[in-house]
């Protein structure tokens, strides 16, 4: 009796978390395939939309935003070992160029999206073709200070972007309904990891991995190194567009909020306690993450504190996240 | 006017830069977190003075070196286990600057706080204008920095063992130079760099938590400009953005400062990756 009054007041993103965590252990128990349980994982994810109050869905959509930034960024980092500090800016790219295309010439959301995606493409190609013959580093201070002057311009040009205010554009559909940008992110999202799960299994993720691990052994058997880290930096740039103006025209208002480095250290964060250079690392992670910030939120902006310490304390002792500490105890129980 | 402003913050942007630039070339770490050192030094001279009512002058010092030893436990905890891994290295200091940009939030608040001045009034320079004592006063303190830091690089057992870890780190260690300490005490010194360009700075433009990002970035930018690991570059670098800085934002826009420093970047990168006095490798 007492733990079905318990299950009661559980609210529903708990129980979603109970019903994954149930499926993994039995999927663990049963040493089942991966596909079955992808697949499962699927059929759930189909449900939220019916089973979750509106704010919880919004939390959901949130969260699939967060999937989309800390998977591609785990692309560029996890698998090509470059830190770049610019994919919260390349996002904001993808959110204000949808959204001003939206706002001044009246281009469809979709159509906008396509160009902010474009827009972050191109200037990831450029500022990668800039720094990073140079070297790891360089990219590192640069993309930090594109993010910043992107933050900067988009707050002083108040009279295109109403700077702080925010600028409102119209939404992706012309009826409001979160269950259409639930069903819209959960598309994207999925297809951008069955993407990125086909990248890192093809030949091109053997040669991803092999400029992270030996850059000389890899030059040596033929592969362009600044090719390969150039070409992932602007995959990786575009995909973080996608996200950022799917992001802005759910959210409707855009702020230079988007493109700031609080944004770019949560994306960060996710994929570091997630575990870098895992596939199922970052999307376990910005659900984690998201969900708690939810949890935690009476406390106010002391959760960056908060994570913060968290990915400091995994970087430091668990530098392969929690997905390194899950492999881990499977290897030696 | 605006070219001696620009020439007494560029010796300034020196000396926050050559943290930078000593933590480079030795140890290959790129310290995100400097200019979150920079705002803790301003808010400890702060402290130090107004809420304990120590002069001034000893108030500066005390803060340098509790930046240092902030420095030295940083280096010991967390970037040493990172050692010949640069992209946890990166990952780290960035957390680490955020982390401790909160943390002021938290500890010190978000209002702009300012150490007392260490001297008042103008002086008339050469019958031209009248220039604040206080920037002469934080001028000649930057040129007595940079002129110890020269000695203690280029004269002292210490600079040459440094010199000698940045060149070749297993030689030196074969030569007997101890390259963990020699790591540590760089990491400190080149906290302790960012800490004396905070407190000689915070009288003259006050510091708040949201401040750190445009210091870090303002080092950064010199670096690159005068080439990674190199003292000279940071100089001529240092001063070089200092001017260009406040003349862009005395004629063209006070918003777009820092604009001026990313297109240098962006600049130097096309033109000469390598930096003025960088290797070219």
């Amino acid at each position: 009796m007492k733990h079905r009054e318990k299950w009661k007041r559980v609210d529903g993103p708990a129980r979603i978390f109970v019903l994954i965590l149930s499926l993994v252990v039995w999927n663990e128990i049963m040493d089942g395939k991966k596909t079955v349980f992808l697949i499962l994982l699927l059929i759930l994810a189909i449900f939220p939309p019916f089973v979750l109050s509106q704010y919880w869905l919004h939390v959901m959509i949130i969260s699939l935003f967060y999937v989309m930034m800390a998977s591609s960024w785990n692309l560029l980092a996890g698998f090509t070992g470059q830190v770049s500090f610019a994919h919260a800016a390349f996002s904001g790219v993808g959110a204000y160029l949808s959204g001003m295309l939206a706002v001044f010439l009246g281009l469809s959301p979709w159509l906008g999206i396509a160009a902010g995606t474009l827009g972050a493409a191109i200037l990831g190609l450029g500022l990668g073709f800039l720094c990073i013959r140079m070297g790891g580093i360089y990219l590192s201070l640069t993309t930090l200070g594109f993010s910043e002057i992107l933050r900067i311009v988009i707050t002083n040009e108040d009279h295109w972007t109403r700077g702080t205010m925010g600028l409102q554009i119209p939404g992706l559909f012309a009826a409001y309904s979160k269950t259409s940008y639930y069903f819209a992110f959960l598309f994207f999202a999925v297809m951008m990891l069955v993407f990125i799960y086909w990248l890192i299994r093809s030949e091109w993720g053997v040669t991803f991995r092999a400029v992270l691990n030996d850059e000389i052994a890899a030059s040596a058997s033929g592969i362009n190194t600044i090719r390969v880290r150039i070409l992932a930096f602007t995959l990786t740039s575009a995909m973080a567009g996608l996200a950022g103006g799917l992001y802005g025209h759910y959210l409707m208002l855009i702020t230079p909020d988007i493109p700031s480095l609080g944004q770019m250290f949560l994306v960060l964060a996710m994929a570091v306690i997630g575990g870098m250079g895992s596939f199922a690392g970052p999307i376990i992670g910005s659900f984690i993450l998201e969900f708690l910030s939810e949890y935690i939120r009476t406390w106010g902006e002391y959760h960056v504190l908060l994570y913060g310490l968290i990915a400091l304390a995994m970087a430091r002792f668990a530098p392969e996240g929690i997905m390194g500490l899950w492999a881990n105890k499977r290897r030696n129980p | 006017m605006y070219v001696t402003n620009g020439i007494v913050i560029g010796v300034i942007n020196a000396i926050s830069a050559i943290g930078v630039s000593l933590i480079v070339g030795i140890m290959k770490v790129v310290n995100f977190a400097h200019g979150e050192l920079y705002i803790f030094a301003g808010y400890f001279s702060y402290h130090l003075s107004i809420s304990l009512g120590l002069h001034p002058l000893l108030a500066m010092p005390l803060s340098v070196f509790l930046v240092f030893v902030i420095g030295l436990v940083m280096e010991k905890t967390l970037i040493r286990p990172t050692y010949g891994d640069d992209m946890y290295s990166l990952i780290i200091t960035f957390v680490l600057s955020i982390v401790l940009q909160n943390a002021a939030l938290l500890i010190f608040g978000p209002y702009p706080n300012k150490p007392p001045s260490l001297v008042t009034g103008a002086t008339n320079i050469l019958g031209f204008f009248h220039y604040g004592n206080q920037r002469l006063v934080s001028f000649f303190i930057s040129l007595g920095i940079l002129f110890f830091i020269f000695y203690l690089i280029k004269k002292t057992w210490f600079g040459k063992s440094i010199r000698a870890v940045s060149q070749d780190r297993e030689m030196s260690g074969l030569m007997g130079v101890d390259h963990y300490r020699i790591n540590m005490l760089s990491f400190g010194l080149g906290a302790a760099l960012a800490g004396a360009a905070g407190v000689i700075l915070a009288p003259i433009f006050p510091v708040t938590p949201s401040s750190s990002s445009a210091v870090s970035l303002t080092a950064f930018v010199v670096v690159v400009l005068g080439g990674m690991g190199s003292l000279k570059g940071c100089i001529v670098g240092g001063l070089v953005l200092g001017i260009i800085e406040n003349l862009g934002a005395a004629y063209i826009s006070t918003m777009y400062r820092h604009i001026f420093a990313f297109v240098i970047l962006i600049l130097v990168l096309v033109f000469r990756p390598w930096g003025l006095y960088g290797q070219k490798t």
